[in-house]
């Protein structure tokens, strides 16, 4: 699946955990048990549902903030629930895998998954996903609209060919421009590799060789340098980048 | 060899070509016409016969000594005489190559059969050799897929205890601790009952798996897998129907409990909380027969041939080793085991034991 547009999200400027509503879709009773718990005692809105079927039902019902959604359904399989998730409900995806599953990790997150956890994850983790994919609904409720993007100091005017740095602009050539309004239009969100030189090249069709995307991501940190409310592309081992903000 | 034959034949006759009539130096004449013929064939068989006609002629027809013929009679006698050597060492020298001709078909045709035996065998090797390796291919797919259902199985618990033992740490589970260990030791313990799994698994693979048979009271040990798994049933109602004066069976309490233990825990896993499990023990004299039965959503009826088979492969979600080490272990006590639909709609699964003399 192609990244959405930035798609017009109500806006709700601070979120507090009591304002989100989360989907958790696993089998797992041991791991539904932990997960309810845990992100109950923090405020979150929990809603189960074991199966993908009654997933999609609780996702069509409650329009939750945030979908957890475990690959190893017993009825459907967790990546056609992703898809069906996708048609029609805006909020982020984080799927749970397990470990060794990197191809069907790839293929959630080709299918619109935004984010993933591997198990066995800890507590503190999941919950700084849960935050990252909260932080990016309202990441995309601050795009202003779809030529204008701002992700924590970096404002990029697509229509321009602008990239502004808290003020100062930065020189980018059109690959290394489109790469990163592509990952700014997504913040928050992991874009697989295949996603990203489908996207930034599409005259390279059919060849999936990285380097020219790892070459590009270099240059463009050097560019984009550290600082607070500067945006950084962060790697996914063997999956693919994506822009964060930290707090 | 003609040659010599000739030479013999008229130096020993020719000092008597007065006294012996014409016919037998002809007739010995045409001895080295045949030996010639069996040896050299028919074009050494028909110069033999033209060189034992000269022979004859410069020997025993007048004038001796002279290829002049006298007589017309001894001229159409030579005549004949060469006519009947030449036909006889023909016609020798024929029959000769026709045999051997023979003889090279029938070594031909033995050779063939003896080749076409050796690639019917290097065959039935091949076709051996591919079976054997298709057998192979598949304990090789049937291991990985153990592996992979072994390894699912032993890390969602885990998955479990890493998420609540990182959880504990925080200001935010104060107030759940006690409920937050009970989880941490129900994941341990269901850790525990995958790795006694993973075990037999083994035994049962090298053949070790030997129960020690002993009287055993199939009720007390029902009653008290259930009593022990009270944490599993957390969200379901568990009925135990255990008639008295039930005959003792025998059995390796531990391999049983292991059956009870896995069926139990297998009706917990596939059916929604909320959801009745019935265990009913019965006698019928000669067995006794024990049903865990609930009423949940049931099998699905394609799987119901193959429930008891190890990681079926192409199986998602689910292992199934629990099962299949079941039905070992009651083989292995000489009971059967089965699965079916229970009356409420749900799962059914019955196994008998042998009752002890």
């Amino acid at each position: 699946m192609t990244p959405q547009p930035a798609a017009p999200a109500s806006p709700s400027p601070s979120l507090s955990p009591t304002d989100v509503a989360i989907l958790l879709i696993e089998d797992d009773p041991g791991l539904v048990r932990a997960l309810e718990s845990g992100l109950a005692a923090r405020g979150y809105g929990v809603r189960v549902a074991t199966t993908g079927r009654a997933g999609l039902d609780a996702a069509a019902e409650d329009r939750p903030d945030v979908v957890l959604l475990d690959l190893g359904l017993p009825d459907i399989d967790g990546i056609d629930v992703c898809r069906h998730l996708r048609r029609w409900l805006p909020s982020p995806v984080i799927v749970l895998t397990a470990d060794g599953a990197e191809d069907r990790k790839i293929l959630a997150l080709d299918e619109g998954a935004d984010d993933y956890v591997t198990k066995p994850f800890s507590m503190p983790e999941l919950l700084a996903r849960v935050r990252v994919a909260v932080r990016h609904r309202r990441a995309l409720s601050a795009v202003v609209d779809a030529d204008l993007l701002l992700v924590g100091d970096l404002r990029i005017d697509v229509a321009a060919h602008e990239a502004w740095l808290g003020g100062r602009e930065i020189h980018l050539p059109r690959k290394e421009f489109a790469l990163l309004a592509l990952l700014a239009r997504n913040a928050g969100r992991v874009l697989t590799h295949a996603t990203l030189l489908r996207q930034v090249w599409p005259e390279r069709q059919g060849d999936d060789d990285t380097q020219v995307l790892r070459t590009h991501v270099t240059v463009l940190r050097r560019k984009l340098g550290l600082g607070p409310l500067r945006p950084r592309i962060v790697s996914e081992p063997g999956v693919g980048y994506r822009l964060v903000v930290d707090d | 060899m003609g040659v010599v034959g000739i030479g013999l034949v008229t130096a020993v006759l020719a000092p008597f070509h007065d006294s012996v009539s014409r016919a037998a130096p002809a007739l010995l004449l045409v001895l080295p016409v045949l030996g010639a013929a069996v040896v050299g064939g028919r074009t050494v068989a028909v110069v033999t016969a033209v060189l034992a006609t000269a022979a004859y002629n410069l020997a025993f027809i007048p004038p001796v000594g002279s290829l002049k013929v006298d007589v017309p009679e001894d001229a159409v006698a030579l005549g004949v005489f060469l006519a009947v050597a030449a036909l006889a060492g023909t016609l020798v020298a024929r029959e000769i190559e026709r045999r051997r001709q023979a003889e090279q078909q029938r070594a031909e045709i033995t050779r063939m059969h003896a080749e076409f035996q050796r690639v019917v065998a290097q065959r039935e090797q091949l076709a051996a050799e591919a079976h054997r390796a298709e057998v192979l291919e598949q304990v090789d797919r049937q291991r990985a897929a153990l592996l992979r259902s072994v390894s699912h199985d032993l890390r969602t618990p885990l998955a479990t205890i890493r998420a609540v033992a990182s959880d504990l740490r925080s200001a935010a589970a104060d107030e759940r601790r006690e409920d937050l260990l009970d989880l941490v030791d129900d994941e341990a313990t269901r850790l525990d009952r995958i790795v006694a799994n993973v075990l037999s698994l083994s035994r049962i693979e090298s053949g070790a798996l030997s129960p020690s048979l002993q009287a055993t009271d199939i009720g007390e040990l029902v009653a008290h897998s259930v009593d022990r798994l009270d944490r599993l049933f957390a969200n379901r109602a568990v009925h135990v129907d255990v008639p008295e004066h039930l005959p003792l069976v025998r059995a390796d309490y531990s391999q049983i409990d292991q059956v009870v233990t896995n069926l139990l825990e297998n009706a917990v896993r596939h059916t929604p909380p909320g959801t009745t499990v019935d265990v009913v023990v019965r006698s019928t004299g000669e067995t006794v027969v024990v049903t865990v039965a609930d009423d949940g959503p049931g099998l699905d009826p394609g799987l119901r041939d193959s429930v008891f088979e190890a990681f079926r492969s192409g199986d998602r979600a689910t292992s199934g080793i629990g099962l299949a080490i079941c039905s070992a272990i009651v083989d292995a006590h000489g009971g059967t085991i089965g699965a079916g639909d229970s009356p409420a709609g749900g799962a059914c699964f019955t196994f008998t034991l042998p009752v002890a003399h």
